[in-house]
């Protein structure tokens, strides 16, 4: 029934639809309906998936993999594997492929094809991180969806694109490149002890390390992913790639680049370093909750819009890795939800301002105030993703953010109290920026019209999941059940005895 | 059964989504007709659900919400007397305020969006009524504060109004945070959140996580209720649309706070020292708003004010352990304090939104039916003996007078000083606005025509502000005390108090003679006939009359210690701590690393792309290789 290599078709797919994009470079629309059918055709295959697999669904097993030789010398496989966790996340990668190239539709005029070309590569290097169970495979594509972000924010980024791909480029790779050799480490050690040389996850979880050693390699692979998560305080390149990305580069990093950070703490990290974990988990509650209090305080002082909406981002990612950090399977279970939310209400949010920059052509608080009055619609949209963003209850985050609060809670109460102040400084950042923008009277006479028939088309998809989820989040909240559920049962044991 | 709760609870949110989705594209005729009937309807059903409940408490689930590990929330809703009492005075208040909105609102172009907002409040208020599981109750509990937000700034043009609302919001957000983590305790002292599971186990808590939980929940409530600490957003949140001050700043929203505390009774109950606490920020918050009160110049500040006032009467009556009392007055007040909002919206639509009080003035003789409607609003508010406000209020000093512990005795004496110092304010509004010359706003301007559904939506709150109380009538006055008998079964109310003949004669005759003492005062200060003599004896400086009129100063001093001090501390943390010094040592030390330096070589020399073309070119081969493996293979 499912084709032996469906998840290789579902990764490379894109990058293919990407190579025939390049042939069509002096001709934007037919680049643009090529690239619209590939990331469709992706999202349906993925979709199909779903439906077929959700019927012999088993809670916590691995519901599709894929294994050929590749590098026999060296115990380098391709192997992918599909559970739960990376069904729920290929589902927004996919999602979220096609509106970045419809956000993109009138925003970017200039060398169209190479545009979608990166595009779609970077979501085949997106799908890869969230497939590969190889862990040099997953080296791979975690370092192949650096290179088309550094050349989507360079080529068609804002005013300072040069400085904000530059720095990003090198976060991303000065994490990574201690990841690597952490990576090689583990493999090696693996190695000597049972003679076997191997790169899958599956065969490295449980290599006995002394524990100098296992605090040393998960400290580098914590480095490489919390600098992409980020997590306070290797944040700092965000705000700056945030604001100078174009909205199908904000988009595509707060949707999927942010949550290969997270998802590769608690699939790789975690598992294979599992006393070393245990001891950094008050370091992780500490930094992530820093975040939330810092990056949200800091968001209250943001004259830019797309600043504003960044900083929100590093606060919102700081309570997921709070989630992570208790594991346990409530917090696991809402830190994996909350990344689905944030993808959706952040990225909601950057396509409205870029919509609003599209108009005006400018991101500055200071030339907004007045847009209900001229544009109720939208007006509407963006309070709806405001509140989905602040955690009112019926929206979507909220049922994350509670699961992360509570069942943190009940492992270490002061961290969710802390938590839960956290609450009151994100609103009163979402209330300023609504207020500053929509509120009062409109501060220059500009004449603009309310959301087309293309961006309702867009945003319509991102209200009715926020509502969804916010009232009904079964569908999603079952998917990763039983993955949570091993995951706990695994890697928590180990935890433990290594925090004793 | 099952049907008529949810139809309850839904019927306003099914509105709410109408006037969202279709509200733009209909006539306002159908606007208002859903608006209206969605929420007669859930009066109805309220209406049909209490004649129904018989067979005690009921618990009916609608929806499993989310599960997680060992973690459930439901939607779900706990129908018991205290609730069903609630809900049908939710319901009947705010049917009757959407049916004078449709007046009030004439001329607004935004229709939809205002009814929109106000249905979804309804919703959510019924959720916080009914609610059985916590997490529930706090979908209501958040969702109130958002409409109550939209609704301030509803004219959001003017940015005063649009902080207003922003400021209401924070605050009582505030407030929420307690009610998080006390979702956070419960969980982990009952692993379950559900309102019946823990009000039936409430015995078993220590008395330390009975004291915490008690204290948490007070603080949530003290959000909500607008009491000390967290009043001033609420003065303030009369910037909204007058009937959205009557429904949801007098008669509903702000009692959300001290119903919880009604609702979750069993587990106050457990703690001496919640109680107490209770009890006093209960009068403390009462006697600031009345003292306030006297001394404001808006005529729906004062009404603010009396709120808050009188929703500290409740949570005194609740910290004394009279569930009962504090409900009664609830309901009372819900009725005497909807009427005089908009009675008061009536007199400000006439007068062309005029808000000052002595620029209105002898109104009595051009507005003579809202003058009445008036009277009974401030008949009851002022407790004059003979109308329902002076029956539940005396019920409340009654329990705080004889309540075992002394202490109780003195929080007694500052509660009757607050109800000289009620009468005293309400009469002045009546005087000052009704009565005596006609001020300038009056002269020189003609009367607005006032729509008649406004007015007669009025007297059936009118007849409820005098004679409500009346179902509590206490025997020694030959009354049935029918009301408590009804809630009689809800965990840890007190029926019927007990109390010597004597005791209650003491505290009856007390409190109607310090009433219509402060009426008199009231007469000869304020009244028709202008006495300077008096009222150089009795009316203070210039220097406290501000203080009282700006509420104590409290809300410059927040805005000073807090509100400043956090804007100017993000600007600072922005701009010296994060692009400043942490960027700065990040940039700095990737210098010192070496492996850093290289790469940061590479960059210098302009070929980071040289760098990436490299991956890009290692990356293919690496897939080449796999694809002819795959083939050969």
């Amino acid at each position: 029934m499912i084709p032996a290599n469906l998840l290789s078709l579902i990764i490379f797919l894109p990058l293919l639809g990407g190579l025939v994009v390049l042939a069509f470079r002096r001709h934007p629309n037919p680049c643009r309906w090529i690239s619209l059918g590939t990331a469709s055709m992706d999202l349906f295959l993925i979709l199909s998936v779903y439906l077929l697999e959700i019927r012999v669904h088993q809670a916590g097993d691995w519901l599709i993999v894929e294994d050929t030789s590749w590098i026999e010398t060296l115990g380098i496989r391709y192997s992918l594997g599909l559970d739960g966790i990376s069904l729920l996340l290929i589902m927004l990668t996919s999602f979220l492929g096609i509106i970045v190239i419809l956000v993109s539709w009138t925003q970017v005029t200039s060398r169209v094809a190479l545009f979608h070309f990166f595009l779609l590569s970077m979501q085949t290097g997106v799908l890869g991180v969230f497939l590969a169970t190889d862990l040099f495979l997953f080296y791979l594509f975690w370092e192949l969806q650096v290179v088309p972000m550094f050349f989507i924010i360079g080529i068609w980024g804002h005013e300072k694109r040069i400085h904000a791909a530059v720095k990003f480029v090198l976060f991303s790779i000065t994490g990574s490149l201690l990841m690597l050799a952490a990576l090689i480490g583990i493999v090696v050690v693996h190695g000597s002890q049972t003679g076997h040389y191997s790169f899958s996850l599956f065969d490295l979880v449980g290599t006995s390390l002394s524990s100098n050693l296992e605090n040393w390699f998960f400290a580098a692979f914590l480095l490489a992913f919390a600098v992409k998560t980020p997590l306070f305080p290797v944040h700092t390149w965000l705000p700056d790639a945030h604001t100078e990305a174009p909205t199908a580069g904000s988009v595509i990093l707060a949707g999927l680049l942010l949550k290969t950070g997270t998802y590769a703490i608690l699939r790789f990290a975690f598992p294979l370093f599992p006393s070393a974990a245990g001891v950094a988990v008050p370091v992780l509650m500490v930094l992530g909750l820093s975040g939330v209090f810092y990056a949200s305080w800091i968001a209250l002082a943001q004259k830019d819009m797309k600043r504003l909406v960044a900083y929100s981002s590093i606060g919102h990612m700081g309570l997921i890795i709070v989630g992570v950090a208790a594991w346990n399977a409530m917090t696991l279970s809402g830190s994996v939800l909350q990344m689905i939310n944030h993808g959706l209400t952040t990225s909601a949010l950057f396509i409205l301002v870029g919509m609003l920059d599209e108009r005006v052509n400018s991101r500055q608080l200071s030339d907004y105030g007045g847009i209900w009055r001229k544009m109720p619609v939208f007006s509407g949209f963006f309070l709806l993703f405001c509140m989905s963003s602040l955690g009112l209850p019926g929206l979507n985050n909220f049922v994350g953010e509670i699961l992360i609060l509570l069942g943190t809670f009940k492992v270490q109460p002061a961290a969710a109290v802390i938590g839960f102040m956290g609450m009151v400084l994100v609103l009163i950042y979402v209330l300023r920026l609504i207020q500053d923008a929509f509120f009062g009277e409109p501060r220059t006479d500009w004449n603009v019209r309310d959301i087309t028939g293309r961006e309702a088309l867009i945003l319509v998809p991102f209200a009715l999941l926020v509502i969804l989820i916010g009232l009904y989040p079964h569908p999603f909240l079952d998917l990763v059940d039983g993955p949570v559920r091993n995951l706990v049962l695994e890697t928590g044991t180990a935890m433990n005895t290594g925090a004793m | 059964m099952r049907t008529i709760l949810f139809l309850l609870v839904f019927l306003p949110l099914a509105g709410a989504l109408f006037h969202i989705l279709a509200g733009r594209h209909v006539s306002r005729r159908v606007v208002e007709i859903v608006a209206c009937s969605s929420v007669a309807g859930s009066f109805f059903m309220a209406l049909s659900a209490l004649l129904a409940l018989k067979q005690g408490p009921l618990r009916v689930i609608f929806l499993r919400w989310f599960e997680a590990g060992d973690f459930h929330a439901a939607m779900d809703v706990y129908y018991d007397p205290l609730s069903a009492v609630m809900a049908l005075m939710v319901t009947f208040v705010s049917a009757l305020i959407h049916v004078y909105s449709v007046g009030y609102m004439r001329d607004d172009e935004d229709y939809a969006r205002f009814f929109f907002y106000l249905n979804l409040f309804v919703f959510c208020m019924l959720v916080i009524t009914l609610a059985d599981d916590l997490v529930f109750l706090f979908l209501g509990w958040e969702g109130v504060g958002f409409c109550s937000y939209a609704l301030i700034g509803f004219w959001y043009r003017d940015e005063a109004n649009a902080a207003a609302g922003r400021k209401a919001f924070l605050l009582t957000r505030l407030g929420d945070v307690a009610f998080g983590v006390a979702l956070g305790l419960v969980f982990v002292l009952f692993n379950r959140l559900s309102i019946s599971h823990v009000t039936t186990h409430a015995t078993e808590l220590t008395a330390a996580s009975a004291t915490v939980l008690g204290l948490l929940l007070l603080w949530a409530a003290v959000g909500k209720s607008a009491q000390l600490p967290l009043v001033v957003w609420l003065p303030d949140a009369m910037a909204g649309p007058t009937p959205v001050s009557a429904l949801i700043h007098a008669a509903t929203m702000v009692t959300a706070g001290v119903y919880l505390l009604m609702r979750l009774f069993p587990v106050v109950l457990m703690s001496e020292a919640a109680l107490s606490a209770i009890a006093v920020v209960g009068v403390l918050s009462a006697f600031y708003a009345a003292c306030a009160a006297l001394a404001q110049k808006d005529i729906k500040r004062v009404l603010a004010y009396s709120t808050i006032s009188q929703l500290g009467y409740m949570f005194l009556a609740v910290g004394a352990g009279d569930v009962i009392g504090s409900m009664s007055f609830l309901l009372s007040h819900a009725f005497y304090k909807a009427l005089l909002f908009l009675a008061a919206g009536c007199v400000i639509r006439a007068l062309h939104e005029e808000h000052d009080i002595f620029r209105m003035g002898g109104l009595r003789g051009r507005l003579p039916a809202v003058f009445f409607l008036f009277l009974a609003g401030v008949l009851s508010l002022g407790a004059i003996p003979g109308t329902g406000g002076f029956i539940n209020k005396d019920r409340i000093l009654v329990a705080v007078f004889s309540h075992p512990h002394g202490a109780f005795k003195i929080l007694w004496l500052a509660a009757v000083a607050t109800s000289f110092l009620t009468t005293l304010y309400a009469f002045r509004l009546l005087f000052v606005v009704f009565l005596g010359r006609s001020g300038q706003s009056v002269e020189q301007q003609e009367i607005h025509p006032i729509p008649a559904v406004m007015t007669r939506t009025l007297w059936p709150l009118a007849f409820l502000a005098l004679f409500a109380g009346f179902m509590n009538l206490p025997a020694v006055w030959g009354g049935e005390e029918w009301l408590a008998g009804f809630l009689g079964g809800v965990p840890g109310t007190v029926p019927h108090l007990h109390i010597s003949p004597g005791i209650e004669w003491f505290v009856a005759m007390s409190d109607g003679v310090v009433a219509l003492a402060a009426a008199a005062l009231a007469f000869v200060l304020y009244g028709p006939v202008e006495s300077t003599r008096w009222r150089a004896v009795f009316i203070p400086a210039q220097t406290v009359r501000d203080f009282f009129l700006s509420g104590f100063y409290l809300d410059r001093l927040y805005q000073a210690v807090l509100a400043r001090p956090y804007m100017e501390l993000a600007r600072i943390l922005w701009l010296k701590v994060d692009e400043g010094a942490l960027d700065g040592c990040i940039a700095a030390s990737s210098r010192t690393f070496p492996l850093l330096g290289s790469v940061l070589r590479l960059w210098t020399t302009g070929r980071i792309s040289t760098y990436l073309l490299g991956l890009l070119v290692g990356l293919t081969v690496m897939l080449g290789l796999l694809v002819i493996r795959f083939y050969a293979g």
